[in-house]
């Protein structure tokens, strides 16, 4: 990166050529510019006039360029009459700027002096006050008089919902666009809008529902008032009296870096609980942002439902016991078992899977499962994903993102908006689905193949780049069975991808983000071998910010295959009928139908937090502790592994899922149970190669990030938080060594042949999950049971949106709401998972009927 | 010399009226600016002073004071403005009557009044809930929560003066 000098205060500084005047003051001069509507993360716009410095230009000597310097040996400035907004200003050579003369502290203290006019200072009640920008910089540039009246304050509404989500305060709004800049730049979501003008001038929620955003939590943080509040955190405490706890995101595989805000609580019996999650910087995975599902989905951490003690069946019924008790039932019958089936979910944490994998070796027949078992390949993660130092941020220009069988806004809404606003930079994106997703509309190239059939569309792709002539020859001599491959894509399905193929050529970079969305698991297999044989060929492996991410519907799915689980033995868990089967921490039997078939497993062990339909199946329920309650490891869908921390107290007699493990292993005779999750840690550093590095110490490491946000300066950031808890680390992969052989293997598309509709199961970011439906105040996000239909097909069934159906798939019925869209292919019918209490299919099936149910016609008045 | 003046002071002592009092039997008036027990005060109308902000329990130096918000509504209305003390404990135990919550107090809520007679047989009975900290309703005055029009109580602060 080229630089430039700069002036600030008459000190000299190289800084990077290009770069937001703000940004660098306050990271390479440690020079805190107070901003109001400038956000490092969003293009300046210069409203509020809060940044203005002394600005000018050094005196350079027209034909040598030389700068011209003063009799001191200084150089020679030439000021600008007036002050400038440092918000607005790209650093250029000989750059300079006065920050701390007394004509810039008059500037800052008449700007704060007119927002103020009409802002109520109501700072003890508002849930800003103690992390309040506004606030901080009245302490330092406010008047203690005003020469305002007090009566001419504009008074506007302060309790106004946007949606069940966000209030907002009128009054106490500075216009400063952060939160619509935000909706409507970054995200692409125009929800917020202004209303009005000057000061009476308001934000508004133009979409129905109000606040039509996965991101609405984030407008709170970067919001620099306390005019947007979440109903989550209203009053509930003053930010002074929180403890900052580093965590991750228990549900998406982006690896989200959040921090626990805790205090103790009357209402949960003066327990330490969770009063707010807040998003964590870590420029490498999700800057400042987090969605709303990690936000408010944490109430399970503090149910009242959660089991406190073990359970053993009894006479048929589930009756509490001690530990000792239930280890013994346990080990007495795992010493008799003739085979065994673990089936691990979505965020059983690293050392869970280690312990577990450990015990599971005690039983010579096993299966290692995970849960949902929904997609495949963490092996070919682990030979092409992204390289070390990936970062969504570093894509430019030029550069490729593909996405494939995917709707990522639903399944990894950090991913789609990293992925959204790298496309605002140039990054060309090739969308690959077999219907229209939310981030159709920004997608360079839309190609489009049949359900079940993502497979040859990328078959198709690679057979586009061999024939515009772009493969890397560079990296063929590396490569084994290129010849096969190119062979078997000689006849492409799909014809017209040229153009994509071609940018995909030409891009230095590329990340493709491969989905499940319509595939059986073996096809989605298939999907991830089809997907590393196109970044092999066109040379976009081992490298960072080139590569494979999946799309996993989990939080640690990567780790479970970085230890040895895998979605197959899932399959084969349901299919054959094994003698003992421990579900760790998930729910198969209410959310999977092919999972009824573990009701003939002679002994059934589970660990849970509360009570699900796997719990009423097992003979021994052991209740396991949340993610906020233990530490531990998460390895993300881009093979980060993180570090989450103990936040709050321990409910009833729950354990950490690896401490449990450890113990019934140790009675069957393993080694004593480690006394921390660091222990188990260091023997997986000793035992799994690619994790060899993974050490905790590591994991914590935080090297200074840019922006530097979440100091003192909340102006600047927002109230996003400092990490403290450390970046993570990635887990190199297979290409990334030079020495390595890289194959790449033909693959054929499988795609099923059905006759009629095709139930079609999609993932949506707000279900009836076991942990996410105890946060009552999403429910209203969280969609009926419902199914999506192309309107002709619905014609030819003779119903029509909204009406109520039953519909029969494998035997099981369904009452389903009708939703009607033209932009679904024929044949398809989307069925989104878990939103009923029943199990649902998980891979694409036969709809055997659908029909209306009658209602009676409500009576219309008038 | 020295043993007379000794003597002198004891006979000046011996002779002055006791600066003790009977205690029980008797009771000291303190001082107008005594510092004793905590009061959470209401406004003429009952409505409660406290908009549960906190800032009392961040200035006590020795953590006496827990509070916890919740909202108001107008059908249900502590005090006025958006926000009231759900819970408000001081544990008498640990304060030293130093007044600093009296002094963070943005809308004189808590006061440190006369009663110093404080004693207790279980550490748990040190600690004073709102129920009894809380001053009766003045005469004239509704007890809390109230309904209320809507919008007559929307600020917490009360309003300010303007600048002369
Ligand atoms: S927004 Fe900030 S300055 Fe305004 S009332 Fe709230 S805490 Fe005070
Ligand atoms: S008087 Fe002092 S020590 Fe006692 S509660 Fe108030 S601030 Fe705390
Ligand atoms: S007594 Fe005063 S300072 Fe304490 S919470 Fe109530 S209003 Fe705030
Ligand atoms: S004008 Fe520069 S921060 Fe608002």
């Amino acid at each position: 990166m080229s630089e430039v000098t700069i002036y600030i205060d008459g000190q000299e500084y190289r800084v990077p050529a290009n770069t937001n005047l703000v940004d660098v003051a306050k990271f390479y001069a440690d020079n805190d510019i107070p901003v109001f509507c400038y956000h490092p993360k969003m293009a300046p716009v210069g409203m509020c006039r809060m940044c203005l410095v002394k600005m000018g230009s050094v005196e350079k000597n027209r034909e040598t360029g030389e700068v011209v310097t003063d009799e001191n040996g200084n150089p020679k400035i030439r000021w600008f009459p007036k002050l400038q907004t440092a918000c607005t200003q790209t650093v250029y050579d000989g750059l300079a700027i006065i920050t701390n003369s007394e004509e810039v502290q008059v500037a800052r203290d008449d700007i704060i002096e007119f927002i103020l006019t009409s802002h109520p200072l109501d700072c003890p009640i508002c849930d800003k006050g103690g992390e309040c920008p506004l606030q901080n910089l009245t302490m330092r540039h406010g008047p203690g008089q005003s020469v305002f009246y007090y009566e001419d304050k504009m008074h506007l509404d302060k309790h106004v919902p946007l949606g069940e989500l966000i209030y907002l305060d009128r009054e106490r709004c500075i216009q400063c666009a952060r939160c619509t800049r935000f909706c409507d730049e970054l995200v692409g979501d125009d929800v917020l809008a202004f209303h009005e003008r000057g000061r009476r001038l308001q934000i508004v929620t133009i979409s129905d529902p109000p606040f039509d955003t996965k991101f609405s939590g984030n407008t709170t943080d970067i919001c620099p008032v306390g005019a947007l509040t979440t109903a989550d955190f209203r009053f509930g405490a003053r930010p002074w009296e929180l403890k900052e706890v580093p965590s991750l995101d228990p549900y998406g595989p982006e690896g989200a870096n959040i921090s626990l805000s805790t205090r103790l609580d009357r209402d949960a019996g003066g327990r330490i609980v969770i009063k707010r999650v807040m998003p964590r910087q870590n420029e490498y995975v999700n800057e400042i942002w987090i969605s709303d599902k990690t936000r408010f989905g944490h109430h399970h951490t503090r149910s009242d439902e959660r089991l406190t003690k073990p359970l053993i069946r009894q006479n048929g019924q589930l009756a509490e016991a001690s530990w000792e008790e239930a280890y013994q039932v346990i080990t007495d019958r795992l010493r008799a078992a003739k085979s065994l089936g673990v089936i691990a979910g979505p965020n059983q944490s690293n050392e869970d899977l280690w312990e577990l994998k450990q015990l599971a070796s005690h039983v010579e027949n096993h299966h290692l499962g995970v849960f949902p078992a929904t997609m495949s390949g963490g092996d070919i993660v682990n030979t092409v994903g992204v390289g070390v130092g990936t970062n969504f941020l570093d894509l430019k220009k030029g550069d490729v993102i593909v996405v494939v069988a995917s709707d990522l806004e639903e399944e990894a809404p950090i991913w789609y908006l990293r992925t959204k606003v790298a496309r605002d930079r140039g990054v060309k994106l090739v969308l690959l689905n077999a219907r229209p997703t939310k981030l159709s509309k920004y997608a360079k190239y839309n190609l489009t193949y049949a359900y079940g059939d993502a497979v040859s569309a990328i078959n198709s792709l690679i057979s586009a780049v061999i024939g515009a002539g772009k493969i890397n020859d560079e990296i063929l001599s590396r490569v084994d069975g290129y010849d096969e491959l190119a062979k078997s894509v000689k006849k492409p399905a799909y014809t017209n991808f040229t153009e994509a193929a071609e940018a995909i050529g030409d891009a230095q970079n590329m990340i493709v983000l491969a989905g499940s969305e319509g595939l059986t698991l073996a096809q989605q297999r298939e999907l991830m071998q089809a997907c590393a044989n196109l970044l092999i060929v066109t040379g976009h492996v081992g490298r960072p910010n080139n590569g494979l991410i999946p799309v996993w519907h989990g939080a640690n799915i990567q780790g479970a295959y970085d230890l040895g689980f895998t979605a197959e033995a899932t399959e084969a868990i349901y299919q054959e009928s094994l003698d003992v089967v421990l579900v760790a921490g998930c729910n198969p039997v209410g959310e999977v139908v092919e999972a009824e078939a573990l009701q003939n497993a002679n002994f059934v062990v589970v660990t849970s937090l509360f009570e699900t339909e796997t719990t009423a199946i097992a003979d021994v329920v052991l209740p396991r502790q949340s993610f906020a309650e233990r530490d531990g490891t998460f390895t993300s869908g881009e093979r980060r592994v993180q570090r989450f921390y103990t936040a709050q107290g321990v409910i009833g007699e729950s354990l950490p899922d690896w401490r449990i493990f450890a113990e019934i292993h140790y009675r069957l005779g393993g080694p004593k149970p480690k006394l921390s999750a660091g222990a188990v840690m260091a023997e997986i550093n000793k035992a799994v190669p690619s994790y060899a590095e993974m050490r905790y110490k590591k994991l914590a490491e935080m090297p200074r990030q840019f922006p530097d946000v979440g100091g003192e300066d909340l102006y600047y950031g927002g109230t996003a938080y400092q990490n403290r808890g450390g970046i993570g680390q990635q887990t190199p992969t297979v290409a990334e060594d030079p020495e390595a052989r890289l194959s790449v293997r033909p693959v054929e598309a499988m795609t099923p042949k059905f006759d009629g509709l095709v139930v079609i199961p999609t993932t949506l970011l707000y279900d009836r999950g076991v942990l996410f439906r105890r946060s009552t105040l999403m429910h209203q996000r969280i969609p009926a049971p419902h199914i999506v239909i192309n309107p002709e097909d619905a014609e030819a069934q003779g119903i029509t949106d909204g009406d109520t159906v039953a519909i029969v798939v494998e035997g099981h019925r369904y009452e389903v709401q009708v939703k009607i869209d033209k932009t679904l292919p024929r044949g398809a019918v989307l069925m989104p998972r878990r939103l009923s209490n029943r199990p649902d299919p998980s891979v694409p099936t036969v709809l055997e009927s659908i029909e209306k149910i009658v209602q009676p016609v409500p009576v219309t008045e008038g | 010399m020295g043993i007379i003046n000794g003597l002198l002071t004891t006979i000046k002592y011996a002779l002055q009226s006791p600066v003790t009092i009977q205690y029980p039997e008797e009771e000291r008036v303190v001082r107008e600016r005594y510092k004793g027990k905590h009061v959470l005060r209401r406004y003429d109308n009952g409505l409660e002073r406290c908009i549960g902000c906190s800032l009392c329990a961040a200035a006590c130096p020795a953590d006496a004071i827990w509070v916890e918000a919740a909202e108001n509504t107008d059908d249900e209305r502590y005090s006025p403005g958006e926000r009231y003390a759900k819970t408000y404990e001081i544990n008498m135990l640990r304060c030293i009557f130093c007044g600093y919550c009296e002094d963070a107090c943005p809308t004189e809520a808590i006061v440190l009044e006369h009663e110093y007679q404080l004693s207790f047989t279980d550490r748990r009975d040190a600690i004073y809930t709102k129920d009894m900290l809380i001053v009766p309703v003045p005469e004239g005055g509704l007890p809390t929560p109230q309904k209320v029009e809507p919008g007559t109580f929307d600020r917490a602060i009360p309003d300010m003066e303007d600048p002369k």
